[in-house]
C-alpha cells in the first residue's frame, strides 16, 4: 500500500473545487443559507413575552375596575380587547383571538371598597407553553401594582432579592440564541453537502471509477471533504462577523480557542457526512438521514434551545453522543463568558474523541467497502 | 381517474418504498422521533445547580437553600470554590445566593435584609426562571419561618389555566413536533422526486412520453400524498396514546386538516423541485424553506413576540397554520371558524404552489 500523498487529495480537492462553483445556486444557497438565518432569529427572537392578547369583560364598570384594566393595559406585557361576556370570552380563547381572559364580577368595587378583598379571575391558555408561565408571572406583579395603585395597599418590605445577572446582565434573548446559531448553521452545511455530494458519486458509479485509480482511499476522503469544510468556514465567519456588528453580540473569550472548537466539529461532522453517504450510497436516502442525525439534534438535542439539564437523567446522558452539545457549550463559552481552553477542557475532549471516532469509523466503511 | 395516471402513481409508490431503508425511514424513525422528542424536550427549566454561602446559624437562609433543594427545580452544586464568582464562572453553579455580612436572619430580625444571587445569564430562559422559583421559595420560607402573615392584597386576581392545567409538557410539544417531523419528510420526498428524474435524465424521457403534464405533475404528487397520510395515523396514535395528548375534537377534522397540510407540503415540494437541478441544490433549498417555517410555526418561540412584519410573514407559513390546527382541535376541541380559517389558509397556499409548479414545467418545457 502506498502512502498518503498531498498532491493527489490536492488534485481532489481541485475538482470538487470547480465542483462547486460550476453549480452557483448550490454555493450560493450555501452562503445566503447562514445569512438568512442569523437575520431573521435576530429579528425574531424576543423571549420575554409581550403583547399578550387579553380578551376582557369588566361586568363591573366602574372606576375601579377601569383603574385595573389601565393597569393591564399599562404594563405593556397585554393588549387587551372588551367582549360582552364571560362565555365570549372563552370562545375567544378558544379561536385563539385571545390567549387570556380576564373575568371582572359586578361587585369589584363594591368589595373593594369594603374591605372584603375584591376578586377577579384571570383564565390562561394552557396550550401554548411558551406564554403560559410569563404570563402567570406577570398576573402576580399586576396584582401587587394594582393593590398599590387602587387599594392603597403597602406592605412593609421585609427583604430584598438582588439579582446580578452575569454574562448577560440586561437578559438580552439575541445574545444567548446566536452563538448556538453557530453550531446549528455549521452542522446543516456540512453534514448535508458532504453526504449528498459523495452519495451522488457512488449513485452515479463515479466513486468506483476513483477508486479504481492510484489514489488512496484516505486521499479521496481529504480531497473531497476539504472544500466542503472551507465551507462551513467561511459560513461560520459571516454568522459571526453579522452577530458582532449588527447585533452586537459580545464575544469574551478568545477567538482561536473558538476557531480551534468549530474546526474539531466541522471534521466531526464532514466525517459524519461522508459515513451517511457510505452506509447509504443514494442520495435520497442520505438527505432523509443527514436531516435526522445532524439537523434535528442540533437543534433540538444539544440545549440550543431546550435545556439539556431539564431532559430526564437518561436523555442527559443520551446527548452526549451528539458532538452538537459539545460544539454549543464551546461557542456559548466563549462569546459569553471568555472561558479559556481549560475551562472548555470537557467539551473539548469530548468533541475530539467524536472527531476521531466519526474519522475511524468513516475510514474503516469506506476501506471495508472496497474490497470485493 | 385514468389508467396511466394510476400506472404513474403504482410505479412511484413502488419506487419510493422499494429500498427497505426507505420504508424504515418513512414509518419507523418518525415514530421514534416523536417518542425520542417528547419525552426529552420541555421549555420547563429544572436541575439548576444552586450554591449558597451561609454560617451554621444562618438558620432561615440555611432553610431556605433546603427547601430550594427538596423542591425538585434546583440540585445541589458540587464546588470546592470560595468565591461565588468564581462558582459560576468555572461552570460549578448555576445560581448563588449569599447572605449580608451578618447573615440573612440576623439582619430579617433588624429590618431589610438584603440577599444577593448571582445567576449565570448565558441561557436567559433559565436565568430567568430562576430568579422567579427562588423569590417564591424565600417569600413561603419566610411566612412558615418567621411564622409571618403576609397581608393579603385588597385585589385578588384568582388564575385559572385552560385546557392543559397540569401544565403538562408532553401536551404542548408533542403536537408541536408531530407537525415538523411530517413536514421534514413529506417536503423534502416529494421535491427530492421530481429533482431525481431531472438529474438522472429520465424527466426528459416522461416528457416525451405520450402522457400530460398535468399526469406528470399528478403522478409526482399524489404518491408522496398517500405517502403522508399513511404515516399521520401513526404519528397520532403515538401522540394521544403513549403521551396521552387528549383528543377533545373531532377526528375528521382532524384528518382533513392534516390531508389539506400534507397536499401543501407536497405542493411547494414540487414548486421548489422546479428550481433546482441536482438533489443537492433540491436539499439546500428545502432547507432554506424548512428552517424559517419551524422558526415562525411558534414551535420554539412565541409568536406573539415578533415583529408584526414577521408576524404576517407567518401567515405563509403552512407549518404555523397545521401547528396552530392540531393544537386547536386537540387541544381545545377545534373552534369551528378558526378550523375554518386555517385550512382556507393551508388550502390557498398549496393551490397557488401547485398552480405556479404549473406554469414552471409549462415553461421549462417549451
Amino acid at each position: 500500500m502506498s502512502s498518503f500523498v498531498w498532491r493527489r487529495a490536492v488534485a481532489i480537492a481541485r475538482k470538487e473545487v470547480f465542483h462547486i462553483l460550476r453549480d452557483p445556486t448550490t454555493l450560493g444557497a450555501a452562503l445566503a443559507l447562514p445569512l438568512f438565518m442569523v437575520i431573521m432569529f435576530g429579528i425574531a427572537i424576543e423571549f420575554n413575552v409581550k403583547n399578550v392578547a387579553l380578551a376582557v369583560n369588566d361586568q363591573d364598570k366602574t372606576q375601579s375596575s377601569r383603574r385595573l384594566l389601565d393597569t393591564f393595559g399599562s404594563s405593556r406585557y397585554f393588549l387587551l380587547h372588551s367582549v360582552a361576556s364571560p362565555l365570549d370570552a372563552i370562545t375567544d380563547v378558544s379561536a385563539e383571538r385571545a390567549r387570556a381572559a380576564l373575568i371582572i364580577p359586578p361587585r369589584f368595587e363594591k368589595d373593594l371598597f369594603a374591605g372584603r378583598g375584591a376578586g377577579a379571575q384571570i383564565l390562561v391558555d394552557g396550550s401554548d407553553s411558551s406564554t403560559v408561565g410569563p404570563v402567570l408571572g406577570y398576573v402576580g406583579s399586576i396584582q401587587n401594582i394594582a393593590s398599590r395603585r387602587i387599594g392603597d395597599f403597602n406592605p412593609p418590605d421585609l427583604y430584598a432579592l438582588r439579582t446580578r445577572f452575569l454574562f448577560n446582565p440586561e437578559l438580552n434573548s439575541r445574545w444567548f440564541v446566536i452563538p448556538g446559531l453557530t453550531v446549528v448553521v455549521m452542522a446543516i452545511l456540512s453534514i448535508l453537502l458532504t453526504a449528498l455530494t459523495v452519495a451522488r458519486e457512488w449513485e452515479n458509479g463515479s466513486m468506483e471509477l476513483l477508486l479504481s485509480t492510484p489514489v488512496q482511499p484516505m486521499e479521496i476522503i481529504v480531497g473531497k471533504l476539504a472544500p466542503y469544510g472551507v465551507l462551513g468556514i467561511i459560513a461560520v465567519t459571516f454568522v459571526y462577523v453579522i452577530a458582532r456588528t449588527v447585533f452586537g453580540v459580545p464575544f469574551q473569550g478568545n477567538l482561536a480557542v473558538f476557531g480551534l472548537g468549530c474546526l474539531l466539529f466541522l471534521v466531526t461532522y464532514l466525517a459524519q457526512g461522508l459515513l451517511i453517504s457510505v452506509v447509504t450510497r443514494k442520495q435520497t436516502i442520505a438527505m432523509q438521514l443527514a436531516m435526522m442525525s445532524g439537523m434535528l439534534p442540533s437543534n433540538l438535542l444539544s440545549g440550543f434551545i431546550f435545556p439539556i439539564e431539564s431532559m430526564p437523567v437518561f436523555f442527559q446522558y443520551f446527548t452526549m453522543i451528539f458532538p452538537a452539545r459539545w460544539f454549543m457549550r464551546i461557542a456559548r463559552g466563549t462569546f459569553l463568558k471568555g472561558a479559556s481552553l481549560l475551562e472548555l477542557s470537557g467539551p473539548f475532549l469530548a468533541l475530539s474523541i467524536s472527531c476521531a471516532l466519526m474519522i475511524f469509523m468513516a475510514k474503516r466503511r469506506f476501506k471495508r467497502d472496497l474490497e470485493p | 381517474m385514468n389508467r396511466t395516471l394510476i400506472g404513474f402513481i403504482r410505479k412511484e409508490l413502488t419506487q419510493t418504498l422499494r429500498d427497505p431503508r426507505m420504508r424504515v425511514l418513512l414509518f419507523v424513525v418518525p415514530i421514534i422521533q416523536l417518542t425520542l422528542f417528547g419525552v426529552a424536550i420541555s421549555n420547563e427549566v429544572k436541575n439548576i445547580r444552586l450554591a449558597a454561602f451561609f454560617n451554621p446559624n444562618d438558620t432561615v437562609l440555611r432553610d431556605i437553600y433546603e427547601r430550594s433543594i427538596a423542591g425538585g427545580w434546583f440540585i445541589p452544586a458540587k464546588s470546592r470554590a470560595q468565591d461565588p464568582y468564581m462558582m459560576i464562572e468555572g461552570d460549578e453553579a448555576d445560581a448563588v445566593l449569599f447572605p449580608p455580612p451578618g447573615g440573612f436572619t440576623r439582619d430579617l430580625g433588624r429590618g431589610t435584609a438584603e440577599l444577593q444571587l448571582l445567576v449565570n445569564a448565558t441561557n436567559v430562559l433559565q436565568a430567568q426562571a430562576v430568579e422567579s422559583y427562588l423569590q417564591n421559595i424565600i417569600q413561603r420560607t419566610l411566612q412558615d419561618d418567621l411564622k409571618l402573615t403576609w397581608p393579603t392584597p385588597p385585589i385578588q386576581i384568582t388564575t385559572r389555566v385552560l385546557f392543559n392545567p397540569a401544565l403538562e409538557t408532553s401536551v404542548f410539544m408533542v403536537p408541536g413536533t408531530m407537525c415538523t417531523i411530517m413536514i421534514i419528510s413529506t417536503l423534502s420526498l416529494a421535491n427530492i422526486a421530481i429533482v431525481r428524474e431531472k438529474e438522472m435524465g429520465t424527466f426528459e424521457m416522461l416528457i416525451s412520453a405520450p402522457v400530460s403534464r398535468s399526469e406528470v405533475i399528478y403522478g409526482k404528487t399524489i404518491p408522496y400524498v398517500i405517502l403522508g397520510m399513511s404515516n399521520f395515523p401513526f404519528v397520532l396514535a403515538v401522540a394521544i396514546f403513549v403521551f396521552h395528548v387528549p383528543m377533545r375534537g373531532s377526528l375528521l377534522v382532524l384528518l382533513i386538516a392534516a390531508f389539506a397540510f400534507v397536499c401543501t407540503a407536497v405542493a411547494l415540494g414540487t414548486l421548489i423541485s422546479t428550481y433546482c437541478r441536482n438533489q443537492q441544490q433540491a436539499a439546500l433549498a428545502g432547507f432554506l424553506f424548512l428552517f424559517p417555517m419551524i422558526m415562525f410555526s411558534g414551535l420554539m418561540f412565541p409568536l406573539e413576540n415578533m415583529p408584526t412584519a414577521i408576524r404576517w410573514i407567518s401567515y405563509l407559513d403552512p407549518l404555523a397554520h397545521f401547528m396552530g390546527l392540531l393544537r386547536n382541535i386537540m387541544l381545545k376541541g377545534g373552534e369551528a371558524a378558526y378550523v375554518f380559517t386555517h385550512i382556507a389558509f393551508l388550502a390557498i397556499i398549496g393551490l397557488f404552489s401547485i398552480t405556479a409548479s404549473f406554469r414552471r414545467f409549462h415553461t421549462t418545457l417549451q
